[in-house]
Order: C-alpha cells, then structure tokens, then sequence
C-alpha cells in the first residue's frame, strides 16, 4: 500500500465575499495547493470536490466548474457530499485512490458559499408521495442548533455541565482564532460577552454556536513515491483516513430526523458515527489518543467541543470539562484542541471545513502556523460531523 | 365554519379515539420506526414486513429547547415571531423518543422525567386552512379525553 503525503495546500480567507464567486475561490485554492507542491494543474492526476448544494447544479459539480475554469485536462473528477463531514469524505476518497496505486497525485477541494443564519432545505420534487422528512422537521420547527441543544440539555442532566462551560469553549477557541489570519473572526472573546449573547436555541447561545460562511481549501495529496521525485519536505503523512455512519440503537436524534432510539433502549452510543470513524483511524494508523499532539475537531457548536473531546477518546464519560477548566485544550496546554480558532472562528462553510483541518494540521506538522503553532507537533487527528450521522477522521503525522 | 384541515404528515398520527402517533412496528422483532418506515430499521432483522401501529401515548419528557430565531420555511412563523419550544419525549415501552412542539405549557414549567402526552394541534393556518400536527405536553396538566 503505498503511503499518502500532503505535498501541497491552499486556503482562502473566511468571511462572506458577496463580489467573488465560488468558482473563483476554489479555482485559487487549487493553483495555491499545485504550486505549494512544486506541480502544475496539468499535473494533477485526479480531482475530488465537494458537491456544494448551494451552488444549484454546477456547484452540485463544483469539481467539473473548476477544472473548465483552470482548462480541462481529462483528468477524473468525483463530486461528493456528505454535508459537512463532505471534506473529510473527500479526503478519504483520495487517499483510497493513492494507497490503491490507481493515482500518484489527487486534488481534493471544498469550495463553498453559504445562506445566512440557519442552514435550509433544499427543495424537492413537489409530486413525492410523502413529504421528505426534512421538510416536516421544518414545519415541526427544528433548526440544526436546536438539535444540539436537545444534546447538550441531556449532558447538563447527566454531567452537570453549566452555561459557563459553553461559554468557555468559545472563549477558548476565540482566542486561537485570534491568533490565525484566515479566520473570518479574530476577536477574543470574554466569558461575560458570550455570556451576554442572545440565546439562540437554549442552552446555546449565538456567540457558541459557529456562523455560515464563504470559504474554501485544498489539499494535493501524492504517493510516497512521486513525494520523494518532487522532494517533498517535511514529509506530512496521511496515516489515516477513516468514514464512518450511525449505527442502529445510536439515541442521538439526527438531522434532519424526528425520532431516535429511546435512551434506555439504546445499543450504540451517541455520535455512534464519530467513535467509529475515530476508532477506525487510530486503528488503521497505529496510534492511540494518547499520541495526539493536538486535534482539529468539529465544534459546530460548544457542545460538539464537549462531545467530541469524548467520542473520539480523549476522557471519558462526562469529563471533557475538566479538561477544558484545567486548561489542557488550550494552546500551550497538553492538549490543544482546535488552535486554528475551529469553526467557532472560520464559521461553516460545509465542502471545504474538513478540508480547512487538513491544511491547519499540515502547516502545524510543518511548524509554520506562526503565533498558534502547537510546540513540538508531529502527531494530530481531525473529525468532521456531517448530518444524518456522517463522519471522517483524518491522522497526520510527521 | 370548520376550517379545512390538512396533516403535516398523512397518517403519522390519529386523534380518535386518542391523541397518538402512528409509527411502523416490525411483526418480528417488534422494532418501532417514526415516521413509519417500509422496512424494519434494524440490521439484524432479515423480516422487513413492517406494519403502521399506534404508539402509547404518554412518554417522559427526555430534554426540550426554546427556539428564539424562526426558522426558514416551510415553517410558517407568524409575525412577530413568538419563540417556540420543542420537546423531544422518550417512550420507553416503545423503544423510541420523538422529537415535537411543546402545547398546553411554557418551557420554564418543563422538568426532566415529567410525564408528557400526545395531543393533535393546529401548526399554523394558511390560506386555505389548517396544518395539524402532533404535539407534547404535559400529562398532569389538562383532562385526558
């Protein structure tokens, strides 16, 4: 199986870019990535990009849109979505492309424009015989965040986990993201202003729950072999790639569902999608938890930060706010998590979010992160949560 | 007049003789699906002859959220917007929690556990009537029919 290098990336500034398109930032994102590795676009093998719904139907081909506006080289293009866990599915894509041999270098882009406030359904066919159930939960009246706040209600019951620790975790990464150039917002915030934010789906507040943006990333993802020929240093490894969806008996309710196993009666645990993504990875990778330097996870909202911290095996049951109030997940604590600023700080921009940890991790392993570099990394994992119970983790190391 | 009434999803839910939610069960395992399903939702099952049923119509309250920005369409939210509480309640003797708007209570009157019934209530009204659907609220409060 041949090895999977990061030998190039590209990242676009987050913000809302009202005058420039979509095309536009995926088509600088993917000249950043070549030229970063030392190739051109004619020397991409292979092309995976986010089917970016928003876009109508050619961002549904986004890959297809970018590579007419770079110049057609015939090269393959798959066009994937698995909401926002689509950059993490990309990356798992490509890298099967490498490990099997079939390519020596693959693009992988997200590239994305989002709808202000909450995120809404795209429309379907009007003469279904039943209704989508996306489209009930909307008149039920079921945001995303109203999701996570069912969540994070049961963890104050069971845990006793407070208002101040959502607070704290956007204080947290409001400082890293303080700290990243890229990020869309770069005010440190304080616990009395996040305490002071309106309540947007209670116990979650506007300021813990991350914004819709535009934005985009790119990776070139090359074999061993054709790393060693372009003199790739450092070598970034992908020591693995992992995807991964809910298992039956999971009581986390799913967007855009209306029901989930009772709690009592649940066979899986919750996020039963990211444990197994992030047990995969570690497995396939030969590395534990323990050996993480630091982690890029999905903190869609303060509650993810919680959940994740958990799911993906870093304390157990319940404890992700003793690490949080000791310390230890922040920068130049034992565990940074998300030192890019997350997507607290970039806001969501769907396609390219899992795609944006890839570029963070590499700059880290590569010790070119500037004011937020992780002292000493060499190990780090990343995990996407998409709806409907997709996810990806993502191992680097150096 | 009796305004025309139209179910916010055909046949998830009856009002006689009771208020309840109408899921799928699986005649094998017994597994229950909301909205019904077409096929028993658990991997292990080979037997996919799933058939509608009633489901009980008292559960326990699981967790609940005030929504204070409206949603997008197609919820319809009236004007000015009034925040609204949705309640995920968990009924155990069917092996599954559902997620609804809460009726008949604000959400400061809300404990966990507390127990919660199902009623059948008007969603909004638009031009031509009514969209009804199922709600939560809590058993102690109200007559039961």
């Amino acid at each position: 199986m041949s090895d999977v290098i990061v030998a190039g990336v590209g990242l676009h500034p987050w913000g809302k870019f009202p005058d420039k398109s979509w095309v536009e930032m995926g088509a600088e994102v993917a000249l950043e990535a070549v030229a970063d590795a030392g190739i051109g676009w004619t020397d991409v093998e292979a092309m995976v990009s986010g089917a970016m719904q928003w876009g109508g139907s050619t961002g549904m081909r986004s890959g297809n849109t970018i590579s007419a506006a770079l110049g057609e080289t015939g090269i393959p293009i798959a066009n994937i979505n698995n909401a926002c866990a689509s950059g993490g599915s990309l990356m798992r894509a490509a890298y099967a492309m490498i490990t099997s041999g079939m390519h020596d270098s693959v693009l992988v882009i997200g590239t994305d424009k989002s709808p202000k406030g909450y995120f809404p359904s795209v429309p379907v066919l009007a003469d279904e015989p039943r209704p989508p159930v996306d489209m009930v939960r909307w008149q039920v009246g079921v945001p995303n965040p109203a999701y996570w706040a069912l969540e994070m209600r049961k963890r104050m019951e069971a845990h006793g986990s407070t208002e101040e620790h959502l607070a704290q975790v956007k204080v947290k990464n409001s400082g890293h993201g303080s700290l990243n150039p890229y990020a869309r917002y770069r005010k440190p915030f304080t616990l009395e202003q996040v305490l002071a934010s309106p309540m947007v789906c209670d116990p979650l507040r506007l300021l813990e729950i991350c914004a819709t943006s535009d934005g985009a990333a790119a990776v070139l993802l090359v074999s061993g072999r054709r790393a060693r020929r372009l003199g790739v240093k450092p070598l970034v490894k992908v020591a693995a790639c992992s995807l991964a969806s809910g298992e039956f008996g999971d009581p986390t309710i799913r967007i855009p569902l209306l029901s989930a196993t009772s709690d009592a009666a649940a066979t899986a645990p919750l996020l039963s999608e990211s444990r197994l993504a992030a047990h995969m990875a570690y497995e396939q990778a030969g590395l534990g938890p323990e050996d993480m330097d630091f982690v890029e996870l999905p903190d869609n909202s303060s509650w993810h930060e919680l959940q994740y911290l958990e799911t993906m095996g870093f304390c157990g049951e319940g404890e992700a706010e003793r690490l949080l109030d000791e310390g230890v997940t922040t920068l130049g604590g034992e565990l940074p998590v998300c030192p890019s600023g997350g997507f607290s700080s970039f806001g969501e921009a769907t396609m390219a979010q899992g795609i944006l940890q890839i570029v963070e991790v590499t700059w880290q392993l590569r010790g070119t992160a500037g004011a937020r570099q992780v002292e000493g990394a060499r190990k780090a994992i990343t995990e996407v949560y998409g709806a409907q119970a997709n996810n990806s983790a993502c191992i680097l190391t150096t | 007049m009796t305004m025309k009434q139209t179910p916010v999803l055909e046949g998830a839910f009856v009002t006689e003789p009771e208020p309840a939610l109408v899921g799928s069960r699986c005649r094998t395992c017994g597994t229950v699906a909301f909205p019904a399903g077409f096929t028993c939702p658990d991997p292990r099952c080979s037997q996919k002859d799933v058939r509608p049923s009633v489901l009980a119509r008292t559960g326990r309250l699981a967790s609940w959220t005030t929504v204070h920005f409206p949603p997008p369409p197609p919820f319809v939210a009236p004007d000015p917007f009034v925040p609204i509480t949705v309640v995920e309640v968990d009924f155990p003797s069917e092996g599954i929690q559902v997620v609804g708007p809460l009726a008949g209570t604000s959400a400061d009157r809300l404990r966990m556990g507390m127990a919660m019934e199902t009623v059948v209530e008007p969603y909004y009204s638009d031009g031509e009537g009514e969209v009804i659907g199922w709600k939560f609220r809590p058993a102690e409060e109200g007559t039961r029919p």
